[in-house]
């Protein structure tokens, strides 16, 4: 069906995609949901990552909040105490980002389900102590101060509309890389890993080293976004990146459906806006959050992206049938 | 204080929680060696055991030990509701699944909890008392020799639980060989079922043993839960030797890094070591397999 | 007849698990172009025999040698490396991927492209992606596989998903293919059409290392046998002298 398979390729879902996300602002002038969409943004940069580590390769992390975390006071540290640029901060997070990413990797990934968990589980407390401990570096918990905006050759990011647009930059060339990624040979290498890895290693796939790297790159990912949100708040606190905000990452990527590129921006997306609809309720938002994970796991396990599509398509599939009755 | 009697002091509190630790843990082998999932709100069973007491004597009036009584006996009837509810349904579901399940209705009980009780911390009155115990020039609290005493009471009951009584032998037979088990006519989901009750018994237990001297308030479930789970770990997967093990190692490990070396870090030294397990010997120190279970 | 050295070689291999020796003491030869089988009664120890060698269970004692060049201890992704590769007893397919996706896998070893060229898209990576689909497409047709191409791998019947796993190995253009039970859970003309399968990999110039319990398919496509029982070599040579020998016989039959 030639029409189906243009709808799913994911140039056109991307073109399209870029298409909405530069006109946005004509419909959005508010400069508040312009701040919750430089939130969904950023988020959904970490969540394409870690949808390509935990969907696609079938590892998972329950402390990518402290990559996030290392990506901001990297750059905010450099900035702040150092009166670096923000671009000048931004390699520095990246690399050190992917080099502590890639020595905890390799012990880590060695590792299986619960004990993975609890690995990157424990990995992402101890980061989270160090944020608050360090306070000659990082300010503790009374947070950081001081750090500065993102400026290039003079032109500085300095409204929320201009930081829109850097971060929509930043969030589709992370997509666009990710959809070339997935589609190529490393892609299929890395959703045989997920789909055996002893028989991905009897193939030849290098099964240690593609898990070790693809868990660098979700780090980076992350880096990178807690870069952009640290020189757009200017402000770095350790509570943003507990152990809390590593289950809100991975419940973006499993409520928008694992393992499909566009669930985690979908995810980041419903789960960054919920609060906000709900900030009436906010004494309730805890409990609603933690009931609606636990429903939509009992009644759509592979996310609510794949849950509607199935349902879309047996809507569509009992509607020609009862159409072939009639015929 | 010399050095040798604050170091038996540090022993003293790490023993004390290490108890904890160890019966939490406990709840979570018991969870997992009949269904193999790991129960993240485990720690609010340990929280909800702390703050139904509370309600149980501010607001029934009801003196220390009924109010105890109630809530344990309620947050086991919780954990039984949970099975079937959130647990249930799910029997096939891949681990990711489950983790998220278990984590999300952690996070509902501690919405729940702050609903209820708010943020504030609650005390509960010590056992027996708060006069403290000299012992070889450091301290004991009454209420350590509580923790201590119940935590080794439960152990030895859900020994001869296990090993003893007919109930204990069918759920010991359920995790093992579930096919088997339902071949001799044992209900394994209603294994499963006590499975959790017992783990929800032994976590409101915990809470209630240890909320006079750490206080109980919403959120204090995840922290020790975590830990609860890292002794389980550190010992080995439901093995049940090796949780009382992990727990107590775990808990002196802690209070002696926390008072020689500094205090702020205490939580990284549990986390720390945690990693050094799971990198080096993940099997746990008494784990070789499927051997000793709970 | 020039006697040149065995493709594959293991000299002393033992594997053991607590008590039970699985592997003990084993000496085995496969010469280079022919079809050998191993088997022996159950739990003799030939599926540990395929994991030690394919490295993917760690022997206890002993070497493995292939191509002459020692083997033993090496990742299993190294082995493949070296031109070794196998199937499954239980089926390891990769489920939730297409068919041609399988078979694009086992053509992993043979290109190339790694991370950044692909995100990227560089151009010869494109290359690189039409010449390892149009390949898989033509291993797929070796097979005899001419439609499903789109399909999960795990929605296909049995039958085929045996067959899509030997396309899937024989992408990588192994020097050795061992092949753990091909035919177990095949009806009769299943294991015929695998059987035929069989020898034209061997036609193509690949050695083959075959487990089997069924005996027809065996004695009616192996060159040599060699019958293994609780851990070593009790038999070897070409079907018909295996079949009678008096070891064998008494080792099945104990099995009774």
């Amino acid at each position: 069906m030639k029409g189906v398979s243009f709808i799913r390729n994911p140039y056109t879902g991307f073109s399209v995609f870029t298409l909405a996300l530069l006109l946005l602002p004509l419909a959005v002038t508010n400069d508040y949901y312009l701040n919750v969409l430089i939130f969904i943004g950023i988020h959904s940069i970490i969540a394409i990552g870690l949808d390509l580590l935990m969907g696609y390769t079938g590892q998972i992390s329950l402390g990518h909040a402290a990559f996030f975390g290392l990506g901001g006071y990297i750059s905010g540290v450099l900035s702040a105490k150092m009166g670096w640029a923000a671009l000048a901060g931004l390699p520095f997070s990246i690399l050190g980002v992917g080099l502590i990413a890639w020595i905890i990797g390799v012990p880590t990934l060695k590792l299986h389900g619960h004990y993975l968990a609890m690995a990157t589980l424990g990995f992402g407390i101890i980061v989270f102590i160090f944020f608050n401990e360090l306070v000659p570096l990082t300010g503790g918990p009374s947070g950081l101060t001081g750090i500065k905006g993102v400026s290039f050759m003079g032109f500085t990011f300095d409204s929320d509309l201009k930081y829109y647009f850097l971060v929509v930059f930043a969030l589709l060339l992370s997509l666009f890389l990710s959809i070339n990624v997935v589609r190529s040979r490393v892609g299929r290498a890395l959703r045989a890993i997920h789909g055996s890895e002893v028989a991905s290693s009897v193939l030849g796939v290098n099964v240690p080293r593609f898990k070790v790297a693809i868990f660098v790159l979700s780090a980076v990912y992350a880096a990178l976004a807690g870069w952009l949100y640290a020189h757009y708040i200017t402000f770095l606190s350790p509570s943003s990146f507990g152990f809390l905000f590593s289950v809100k990452l991975v419940t973006m990527v499993v409520i928008g459906s694992l393992g499909s590129i566009w669930g985690g921006i979908f995810g980041a997306a419903l789960l960054t806006s919920l609060p906000e609809f709900l900030y009436i309720f906010e004494k309730y938002e805890t409990t609603v959050f933690g009931l609606i994970l636990v429903i939509v796991m009992i009644f759509m396990p592979k996310g609510l992206l794949r849950g509607l599509e199935d349902l879309a398509l047996r809507t569509l599939a009992s509607r020609k049938r009862r159409v072939g009755d009639q015929g | 204080m010399s050095l040798e009697q604050q170091i038996l002091q540090y022993l003293i509190t790490g023993v004390t929680v290490g108890s904890i630790y160890a019966l939490i843990g406990m709840g979570f082998n018991i969870i997992y060696n009949s269904t193999e999932i790991i129960n993240f709100a485990q720690g609010e069973f340990v929280m909800l055991g702390g703050l139904l007491t509370v309600t149980g004597m501010k607001v029934l009036h009801l003196p220390l030990p009924f109010a105890a009584l109630m809530a344990v006996i309620a947050v086991a009837f919780i954990g039984v509701l949970f099975d079937v509810l959130a647990i249930r349904p799910l029997k096939d579901a891949s681990p990711i699944t489950l983790i998220i399940i278990t984590i999300g209705a952690s996070i509902f009980f501690r919405g729940i909890a702050s609903l209820l009780w708010g943020k504030e911390p609650y005390p509960i009155p010590a056992f027996s008392g708060e006069d403290p115990i000299p012992f070889f020039g450091a301290v004991i609290q009454p209420q350590s020799l509580w923790v201590m005493g119940i935590t080794v009471l439960i152990v030895l009951g859900l020994r001869q639980f296990f090993n003893r009584t007919i109930i204990g032998k069918a759920m010991l037979a359920s995790a093992f060989q579930p096919r088997a088990a339902r071949l001799v006519g044992i209900d394994t989901r209603f294994m499963i079922l006590i499975s959790f009750g017992l783990s929800g018994f032994v976590g409101a237990a915990a809470g209630i043993v240890i909320a006079p001297i750490s206080m109980t308030q919403y959120d204090i479930g995840i922290m020790i839960g975590l830990k609860g789970f890292c002794a389980a770990i550190i010992g080995g997967l439901g093995n049940f030797w090796g949780v009382v093990l992990g727990g107590v190692t775990l808990g002196v490990l802690e209070s002696l890094g926390a008072g020689l070396i500094s205090s702020g870090y205490k939580d990284a030294i549990a986390f720390g070591i945690l990693l050094i397990m799971l990198f080096f010997r993940p099997q746990g120190i008494l784990g070789k397999g499927k051997e000793d279970r709970v | 007849m020039i006697k040149t050295a065995p493709l594959l070689r293991t000299e002393d291999l033992s594997r053991h698990f607590g008590g039970v020796k699985a592997l003990s003491r084993l000496d085995l030869a496969v010469s280079e172009g022919l079809i050998q089988a191993v088997i022996g009664p159950n739990g003799a120890g030939k599926t540990t025999l395929f994991n030690v060698i394919s490295g993917v269970l760690s022997e206890t004692s002993g070497k493995v040698f292939f191509k002459e060049e020692e083997i033993t201890g090496l990742p299993t992704h190294a082995i493949a490396r070296r031109g070794v590769t196998r199937t499954f007893q239980n089926l390891q397919l990769f489920s939730e991927m297409t068919v041609l996706e399988n078979v694009m896998v086992g053509m992993h070893l043979r290109s190339r492209g790694g991370f950044f060229a692909s995100a990227f898209k560089f151009p010869w990576v494109l290359r690189e992606e039409k010449r390892i689909r149009e390949e898989s497409l033509r291993w797929l047709d070796f097979v005899g596989m001419d439609e499903f191409f789109y399909q999960t791998a795990g929605s296909l019947p049995f039958g085929k998903q045996r067959i899509l796993e030997m396309a899937r190995a024989l992408a990588l253009q192994p020097s050795l293919l061992m092949l753990d039970e091909p035919a177990a859970g095949l009806n009769i003309r299943e294991t015929e059409e695998m059987a035929g399968l069989i020898l034209r990999i061997r036609e193509s110039g690949i050695t083959v290392l075959l487990v089997e319990h069924d005996m027809d398919l065996v004695m009616g496509i192996s060159d040599q046998v060699t019958v293994v029982d609780q851990g070593s070599k009790i038999a070897e040579g070409v079907p018909e002298t295996v079949r009678n020998d008096d070891k064998v016989l008494k080792a099945y039959l104990g099995e009774e």
